[in-house]
């Protein structure tokens, strides 16, 4: 099996994050925050930790700023529907995952709030980040109270300058909320470095964790309102939520075992050298771009690399047809709209969507070649 | 050098575990052994919570080094 869809999910999970999440599962007894007896407050000890190491891998100060979440998308819903009151007015671009546009659009739909989306220009090779902040400033209104875009693009991997809309923000006084689904783990993701309010992380795709765990980094000034209720194993006698974070935000239960596998991916990647892992991606990208050139026909989503995700599309058959002939020669890839209407309507993909190659460590260029002769084959 | 202490636990409570974690984290930089315990739910008035304790001798210290660290730390006392 040849598996392209780390922008999914990451495949193979690294040995010690198997072992971590089995670990868990044998020897954790306790409910973390729920008690003082022995297990329990070994759970505990699992969580602090889990926390310190995010902490430091995503620039946040404190442990207590590391809020976990079931995923990206309950992150984002959590930062997005958690900041925002009636009235207010609400930036994201046009790359955006549904799970930006969706919380956003719905509570537009109940006529809660307005948004207006901001071109990245990402179909445009010549596009500079200046002309982005450009495109902000303009649809800045006087209550426009918060600003949410992608890191790095899930369709076609397009890197937008957070640093500088998160610095723009801050002088309007708008929160920054970052959606770094396909950045953490690939490339460097930091909330200060950001200035932003939020940050959101899925486990299991650049982090190699299990599914069912997120992160949720939050800026120390940052209150939101939080939008799940339930226990905490604090002031249970008081019918608010706790005032302070992680509590806040962390109603029920939280996933121990995926938690458990989530800080081995952490540990992982506090060693990883950036460069090598963009090295890498750079020439799988680059090799599959080459081979795909000579294919008449192909139309690729993005002109240069900037990312691991490389999508593109065929005049001859559809991505979702293309994928399942993929699929009988063992190759895994992803086709269709990839939840994120907004930025294939920007990149101007046929009705059938694209076919997305998402690579990830253990992807070789013999891979990629393999994959280029395989649609060669299916589309000739 | 090492503190004396007549074996009297002091308990100051914090809140959630989270907290309480790193309360006890902040406490072992500043050499202060303290250990996370279940606060008494019935003197908290607001229900479950967190707590560290440590010899009561080092109080003073305790309370300085967490209210450097940004906690409140109101309450508490001899266990």
């Amino acid at each position: 099996m040849i598996y392209f869809d780390h922008a999914a999910t990451s495949f193979p999970k690294p040995s010690a994050v198997v072992d971590g999440v089995c670990e868990c599962l044998k020897i954790c007894a306790g409910n973390a925050g729920r008690g003082a007896y022995r297990s329990s407050l070994q759970a505990a000890e699992l969580l602090y930790d889990c926390r310190s190491e995010a902490a430091k891998a995503f620039g946040a100060d404190l442990p207590e700023q590391v809020v976990f979440t079931a995923g990206a998308t309950a992150a984002l819903n959590q930062a997005i529907c958690g900041s925002l009151r009636n009235g207010d007015h609400v930036l994201l671009s046009d790359l955006e995952h549904n799970a930006v546009f969706r919380p956003v659009w719905k509570l537009a739909k109940e006529g809660k709030i307005t948004y207006t989306v901001f071109p990245t220009f990402a179909a445009d090779p010549t596009a500079t980040p200046e002309m982005i902040l450009n495109g902000i400033r303009e649809r800045i209104r006087p209550n426009t109270k918060l600003l949410v875009c992608t890191h790095a693009s899930n369709v076609c991997s397009a890197v937008l300058p957070v640093a500088k809309i998160g610095a723009l923000c801050r002088r309007y006084g708008i929160r920054f909320v970052v959606d770094a689904a396909q950045s953490a783990g690939h490339m460097p993701t930091d909330l200060k470095a950001f200035s932003a309010n939020a940050v959101c992380i899925p486990g299991h795709k650049g982090l190699c964790g299990p599914q069912g765990v997120g992160l949720l980094i939050l800026d120390k000034d940052t209150v939101l309102e939080p939008i799940l209720q339930g226990g905490s194993g604090v002031g249970s006698l008081n019918p608010e939520m706790p005032e302070d974070p992680p509590e806040r935000y962390e109603a029920g239960t939280l996933p121990l075992p995926a938690i458990a596998g989530l800080r081995e991916g952490l540990k992982l990647f506090r060693v990883r050298s950036f460069a090598s892992v963009r090295l890498h991606e750079k020439l799988l990208w680059e090799s599959l771009a080459d081979e795909l050139q000579t294919v008449p026909g192909i139309t690729v989503a993005a002109q240069h690399f900037s990312g691991s995700v490389f999508s593109f599309w065929s005049d001859r058959l559809g991505s979702e047809p293309l994928a399942a002939e993929l699929d009988k020669r063992g190759i895994c890839v992803r086709a269709g709209f990839h939840c994120a209407a907004l930025a294939h309507k920007t990149l101007g993909t046929p009705p059938g969507g694209a076919l997305r190659v998402s690579f990830g460590d253990e992807n070789t260029l013999e891979q990629t070649h393999i994959f280029a002769n395989a649609v060669r084959e299916i589309l000739f | 050098m090492p503190v004396q202490t007549n074996g009297e636990l002091c308990l100051l409570p914090i809140g959630a575990i989270t907290q309480a974690m790193r309360a006890r984290e902040v406490l072992a930089r500043g050499g202060i052994s303290a250990t996370v315990v279940r606060n008494d739910p019935a003197a908290t008035g607001f229900g479950c919570a967190y707590a560290v304790s440590y010899p009561c001798e080092q109080d003073r210290m305790v309370r300085r080094l967490l209210r450097g660290a940004g906690f409140r730390t109101r309450g508490g006392g001899k266990v």
